[in-house]
């Protein structure tokens, strides 16, 4: 596969190559690979690309899963519609 | 293991790392620690805004006006895209009360040199086709701006390690102590640093670390609560605001609080509202994400969002842009600002603790000012005369009561 195509958040359409990147670039959280490269900021808020995210980064810096990452992971909600959030209207 | 340096620099928001790319850059050594990661403070959960309209004319306009500039030479200077963007901003106006408040603020403003005109109903539908009919007037000015703190932060990270930045992440300081007149800083993480002077860049937490020094200064946690959208097309031209709160930010000591606005239920959510201190600040990232915003609460520590806030962040804005009930929200969150009694940054060395240094407190205008905070505090830090009097930030000003500050730095 061309890894150009590689996406490990699609959400946001960000590659393998764009992770890797980052870390090697002084990255070492997800939070902070997030906030550089957007992967994880989808709709989906991570659900799906995160734990890709985690083992990436787990690999680059020769430790294992979890032990890259001791930071805790906020449940991300579902999307919702604004106008639901309108309390006078239940 | 012991690091030697030039300089210390103690958390890694966008003031911190603006101080400490600017000592990079001027060939200090410097480490910088984080007890969390970069961004895990304010500068990591706030809006991207360089607002020079909600200024009173003053030291902080003048400081705005001059990172303005210093944001045009980052955006060249730095290795990553900072998404830097003059949108201009306008402060939606519904009533002919706030209409008469706000023209005498935007005169006072004109006669400071910033430009801010008041555009009339039609003009306003024209920037932003979406607002609702309610709205009867707006300010607008041309040169409100946007950064994406993210990648400043990024920005400033990238600059600084190539000139030889340390950077230690998850580990704080345990001990500060004088020693031959360099500072030794014991770090949680096990290292000790050496370095020559020590900079307090830990924004609503600065007094955890103040506190090792038996000082405390009145910067406390003003919590806001945002909203964000789904990737949309744009709705509009500028970066919005309401007027009802610039209005009761000016209103004279005594006049009370106006009432309900006209999207709240009654006097009871009113209340409420007042309680979160809610204010309106809606905003369009370069991704397409819309930010909705905000409160200013003093709640401490805790940056939980709350259905209630959320809701009335929610209500608002479809107040305002009616289109919004049919957009979803994908997240929230919240951020702390870090916030002083007379809403001035502090930045000074503090008297008693030569080599001991704050930057800190910047509340809602951090991310704006950052610029022109790294340039100062990096003059101070060097014995350099700074660009700006920084008579208004001293740290001094916080600090009457506390004790013989030499003998405490001697003891
Ligand atoms: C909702 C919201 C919207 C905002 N919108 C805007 C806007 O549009 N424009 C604008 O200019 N500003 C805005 N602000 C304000 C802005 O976010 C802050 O003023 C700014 O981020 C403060 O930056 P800082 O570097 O001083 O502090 P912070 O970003 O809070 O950084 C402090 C750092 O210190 C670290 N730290 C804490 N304790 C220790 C310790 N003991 N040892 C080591 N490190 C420590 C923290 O982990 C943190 O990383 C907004 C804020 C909020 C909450
Ligand atoms: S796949 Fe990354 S946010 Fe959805």
């Amino acid at each position: 596969m061309d890894r150009e195509e590689n996406y490990i958040c699609r959400c946001e359409e960000v590659t393998e190559e764009e992770i890797r990147a980052a870390i090697r670039g002084g990255a070492r959280s997800v939070q902070e690979i997030k906030r550089w490269t957007r992967s994880g900021m989808g709709i989906c808020q991570g659900r799906t690309c995160r734990r890709l995210v985690e083992r990436i980064l787990a690999e680059e810096l020769g430790l294992s899963p979890g032990e890259a990452e001791p930071s805790s992971f906020r449940p991300p909600v579902r999307p919702v519609s604004l106008d639901s959030m309108d309390g006078s209207k239940e | 293991m012991t690091i030697r340096a030039d300089v210390t620099v103690l958390g890694a928001g966008v003031n911190g790392m603006s101080t400490a790319y600017e000592l990079c850059k001027r060939g200090r050594s410097v480490v910088l620690v984080d007890k969390v990661v970069m961004g895990a403070g304010a500068s990591g959960s706030c809006d991207d805004m360089i607002l020079l309209q909600s200024k009173k004319p003053g030291i902080l306009l003048e400081m705005a006006f001059r990172s303005l500039e210093l944001f045009r030479d980052l955006e060249k200077e730095l290795p990553c895209d900072i998404e830097f963007d003059t949108r201009g901003g306008t402060i939606l106006i519904e009533t002919p009360e706030e209409l008469a408040v706000m023209e005498d603020f935007v005169a006072s403003q004109n006669r400071h040199g910033l430009a801010v005109e008041i555009v009339d109903a039609r003009r306003i539908r024209e920037l932003h086709p979406h607002v609702t009919d309610r709205v009867i007037a707006s300010t607008y000015s041309a040169r409100d701006s946007q950064v994406n703190p993210m990648l400043l932060m990024k920005g400033f990270f990238l600059g600084a390690t190539a000139k030889g930045l340390t950077f230690l992440r998850r580990s704080r300081p345990e001990s500060l102590s004088p020693r031959n007149g360099r500072w030794e800083i014991k770090l949680s993480t096990g290292e000790t640093l050496e370095t020559g002077s020590v900079v307090n860049a830990a924004g609503a937490w600065a007094n955890e670390i103040c506190g090792l020094l038996g000082l405390e200064f009145p910067i406390a946690p003003r919590k806001g609560q945002v909203l964000v959208t789904e990737q949309l097309p744009p709705l509009g031209a500028t970066n919005v605001w309401s007027a009802q709160y610039i209005v009761s930010k000016l209103r004279p000591a005594g006049v009370p609080a106006p009432g309900a606005a006209p999207w709240m239920s009654g006097p009871e959510e009113a209340r409420k509202a007042a309680d979160f201190g809610l204010g309106f600040a809606f905003t369009g990232t370069h991704s397409g994400n819309y930010l909705i915003g905000s409160t200013r609460e003093n709640a401490g520590f805790d940056k939980t969002t709350v259905p209630e806030a959320l809701g009335l962040l929610a209500r608002q804005v479809i107040h305002y842009f009616p289109v919004m009930k049919d957009v979803h929200f994908i997240r929230t969150f919240a951020g702390l600002r870090p916030s002083t009694p007379d809403g001035m940054p502090v930045i000074g060395e503090v008297p008693g603790f030569p080599g001991f240094f704050m930057a800190a407190g910047h509340e809602g205008d951090g991310i704006a000012l950052s610029p022109i905070t790294g340039r100062v505090t990096a003059d101070l830090v060097e014995g350099r005369k700074p660009e700006f009097s920084l008579e208004s930030f001293r740290p001094e000003r916080f600090l009457e009561g506390q004790g013989d500050l030499d003998e405490a730095a001697s003891g």
